[in-house]
């Protein structure tokens, strides 16, 4: 069962690049600095049009959407460089992520906090992230692991199908490493992953499959443990890839 | 036809004043990220200077000279002291320029009265030439020329100099300049003296045409603002075709729709900024 | 509280007008607020909206007499002029955004400016004989005046409170932090941007024509930008962050520029420099200034002052490097 595919023609930096995520897979992408990752995240985020190619979601063209019309249709993103909103607190980040999925978006009398359910499904989140405790805090006073987080709790909020990555565990001491790998196991199976990372040991803790992005084009792809013993991956990283931490 | 001929040369003159003024406001912008909203000062208080002057020294020429230092000093003292604080808070500076802009006008008022006053047509040029059935202001023409004299001069720095580069790269990416290891704080503080000198070269030019008044400063500003929305910030290419086309607009505009001289030159704008919403020859991310 | 409710019956009456007009302009110095504390913008053309409104009153006036539907033109004719520059405006960025607003305004100065005499008075303004009349007998004496347009503000100042903390306006503030990341979010940013600023050029229009039954005169310097700057005068220094900081410049701004042009015709000079001290010590204007005496006396515990906590912050938005460029 399909759920997500991109095919890709962008000369320079993705030339025709295609992978499929499956539901409920954990596809992690990894690949060398200036492999072309980002890039590829972006274009199925919809931060970037591609030039060539197209993006499918469950069989629905959303190429051409804008990125904010993707959430509706299931695909949440976050930023490699953290994007949060600073001069608001962690539960009114998420109280904001919650709302632009719900009808009363666009009302304009009754006071937000006024809304139950929105109470109701912004304390999931924030428990199910571990920063319940720290939900007052206002996002500038986070540390940088509290950060990235929030930006992972920011793109549950909207229940996706497919929750893209980009390096989430990056900078992040080996505690916090830790701590979001097992929130990332801990996500429900309906919902697939699709990560870029350069740590390895995360990669392999929850990689169902990988695909290995080298000089804009795809390597190879498969299972981890095939990946593992593929020479030509080995090589890459050896001699001039990622180390283990971005 | 000679009618439209020097409605035309009219046009490119006052064009050319603006570019003058212009040109500061937007390779400032564009640089430093500051919009100066006094900088119609310099064009201003440089011709109230130059009045000055010329009531002790009576050569048009010098007055305009000393008037071009002084506001570039004054100018490099104002970024000095008042703007580089804010570098990185731009919306302060753009306040700050504003309450400037306000107590500029009264100090003018104070200093030199607020009745419209203005400079003699320095004598060299004070005649008219005919070309044809063309009859046309010298002095027009000089503006005209000292202008395009001046668009070579940018030319010139911009493609064959260290501090052209600098600049166009600048306005690229700053922080990339600056981690560059040059000094950005020399080249803002130059960049802004040169900006605040040649509005003032303008002003001087110009009050032989326009006149001067306290609050000439604000008309100024507007249209120099439309010239650089118009052509783009951080570009003097930009600046001198737009404030040619806002000039000859507004020109041709008061001599054949005099009702609508102002709205033609907004819509010529608005038009632009619909195909082109970073301006004609900007390109530093203006879209959102 | 008590004071304002009874100022008319024992002030003199040019205190009382005095406050009357203040309560005007409050009204349109917190319309300006709104976008620049809640959406981010910062406007140098908002008295566009403000002279739309008095103009369309004054010139309809000569028509339509039924004060509802003037009110109502009004307020539309400068809601509509909103959408459409809001719509054009907001494809371009910070300081070009800034600039347009600017010359929007100046290009209706200019035209109310030049327009023909019968229709607008031309640079020397119309004379409006209007009578405000709300169903209940003409009201044009100074006391009525005085409630009616305190009515006028404490409306306006609700009306703004519901979308302040209504989900629409908790979104318009995510916008103004972090406008790609709330499109990341989900959002159509857009849609909710020209939201706030037509509703805050509606209610820059309402005080328009309210203006015009006050002031029985309007001009086209009610349309430009120096009288946008003077809202974004008030609004710095009465406090950007908040709802109220405006109508507190408003006043601070009217009180000086009445007393001080009593004693000397630069009063322009001093209000700069007032401004510019303001800006130089980069406060939240006078609510700030409030809110730390009043801190200094009464520790409030974690969110509970009735402001939500990230105004105090909030001084002046959006100066973050490169925001506006």
């Amino acid at each position: 069962m399909e759920n997500l595919n991109k095919a890709f023609g962008r000369l320079r930096v993705l030339n025709g690049v295609s992978l499929t995520v499956q539901r409920g897979q954990r596809h992690v992408l990894i690949g060398p600095n200036g492999a072309g990752k980002t890039t590829a995240f972006q274009c199925i985020a919809g931060l970037m049009r591609p030039d060539g190619g197209t993006i499918l979601l469950e069989d629905k063209d959303v190429s051409t959407l804008p990125v904010h019309a993707r959430v509706s249709l299931g695909m949440a993103c976050t930023f490699q460089k953290t994007s949060l909103l600073d001069g608001l607190t962690v539960a009114e980040n998420v109280q904001l992520a919650v709302t632009a999925l719900k009808p009363y978006r666009f009302r304009v009398w009754k006071p937000l906090s006024r809304h139950g359910d929105l109470r109701q499904d912004t304390r999931e989140i924030l428990q199910a992230c571990g920063l319940w405790d720290r939900r007052d805090q206002r996002v500038n006073r986070l540390s940088y692991g509290e950060q990235r987080t929030l930006e992972i709790a920011l793109a549950l909020a909207s229940k996706p199908k497919v929750l893209l990555l980009d390096e989430p565990t990056s900078g992040m001491s080996p505690a916090e490493t830790a701590q979001t790998t097992a929130l990332l196991r801990r996500l429900p199976r309906s919902m697939a992953l699709l990560v870029i990372e350069h740590d390895m040991d995360v990669v392999f803790s929850i990689a169902d499959y990988i695909t290995v992005l080298h000089h804009g084009e795809v390597l190879v792809s498969g299972p981890p443990d095939q990946i593992r013993a593929n020479e030509r991956v080995k090589e890459i990283y050896l001699s001039g890839g990622a180390g283990p931490r971005a | 036809m000679s009618a439209l001929a020097v409605q035309v040369m009219t046009g490119l003159a006052y064009g050319m004043l603006l570019f003058m003024i212009s040109i500061g406001l937007s390779i400032i912008f564009g640089l430093m990220g500051v919009l100066n909203l006094a900088h119609g000062a310099f064009f201003v208080v440089g011709a109230y200077v130059a009045l000055s002057v010329l009531r002790g020294v009576h050569s048009f020429w010098v007055a305009a000279l000393l008037s071009v230092l002084v506001m570039a000093t004054v100018g490099l003292i104002m970024e000095r002291t008042l703007l580089a604080r804010f570098y990185g808070d731009e919306l302060s500076q753009v306040l700050l320029t504003f309450g400037l802009a306000f107590i500029i006008a009264d100090v003018i008022k104070m200093i030199w009265g607020a009745r419209l006053q203005s400079l003699p047509t320095p004598s060299a040029f004070d005649f008219s030439f005919s070309f044809g059935s063309v009859v046309f202001p010298t002095y027009r023409l000089l503006v005209i020329v000292v202008g395009i004299l001046l668009a070579m001069l940018l030319w010139y720095l911009e493609r064959h100099t260290r501090m052209g580069a600098i600049i166009r790269a600048g306005v690229d990416d700053r922080e990339m300049v600056s981690a560059l290891g040059i000094n950005v704080t020399l080249v803002f503080a130059a960049v802004f003296a040169f900006g605040a000198g040649l509005g003032a070269l303008g002003g001087v030019l110009g009050a032989p045409i326009l006149g001067m008044y306290p609050d000439m400063g604000f008309d100024i500003l507007v249209l120099s603002l439309i010239v650089v929305v118009l052509g783009g910030l951080g570009t003097w290419k930009g600046a001198l075709v737009g404030a040619v086309l806002v000039g000859m607009i507004d020109i041709l505009g008061q001599a054949y729709f005099p009702s609508l001289a102002r709205v033609l030159v907004f819509l010529l704008m608005a038009f632009v900024l619909l195909i082109r919403p970073a301006g004609l020859f900007g390109r530093r991310g203006a879209v959102s | 509280m008590l004071l304002m409710l009874s100022l008319p019956l024992f002030a003199p009456s040019s205190i009382t007008g005095l406050v009357t007009e203040i309560f005007i302009l409050a009204l349109f110095a917190m319309s300006l607020g709104l976008i620049m504390g809640y959406a981010g913008l910062v406007s140098l053309g908002h008295a566009a909206f403000f002279g739309a409104g008095a103009y369309t009153v004054a010139i309809l006036s000569q028509h339509v007499s039924n004060a509802y539907v003037l009110l109502a033109s009004a307020t539309l004719v400068a809601a509509g002029l909103a959408a459409v520059s809001g719509a054009l405006f907001f494809r371009s960025a910070g300081a070009y955004f800034l600039m347009l607003t600017l010359a929007f305004a100046q290009v209706l100065s200019s035209a109310a400016s030049q327009a023909p005499s019968s229709l607008t008075g031309g640079s020397d303004g119309l004379n409006v004989t209007v009578a405000l009349n709300l169903g209940f007998g003409e009201i044009n004496s100074q006391t009525g005046l005085y409630y009616t347009m305190g009515g006028a503000f404490l409306i306006g100042y609700v009306l703004l409170r519901l979308f302040v903390s209504s989900p629409a306006g908790m979104i318009t503030r995510g916008i103004m932090d972090n406008e790609l990341r709330m499109r990341a979010l989900g959002y159509r940013t857009l849609d909710y941007k020209l939201f706030a600023y037509t509703l805050a050029g509606a209610l820059a229009g309402f005080a328009g024509a309210m203006y015009t039954y006050f002031n029985l005169y309007v001009t086209p310097d009610f349309l430009g930008w120096i009288f946008s700057g003077e809202a974004l005068i008030m609004v710095i220094v009465g406090g950007a962050g908040t709802l109220l900081g405006p109508a507190l410049g408003a006043a601070f701004f009217t009180i000086l520029q009445n007393y001080v042009s009593f004693y000397t015709d630069y009063w322009a000079l001093v209000m700069g420099v007032v401004f510019v001290l303001f800006v130089l010590l980069g406060r939240g204007g006078i609510v700030h200034i409030f809110r730390s005496l009043w801190g200094m006396f009464f520790r409030t515990g974690p969110g509970g002052s009735a402001e939500p906590q990230n105004a105090d912050d909030r001084t002046i938005p959006s100066a973050r490097k490169g925001e506006m460029s």
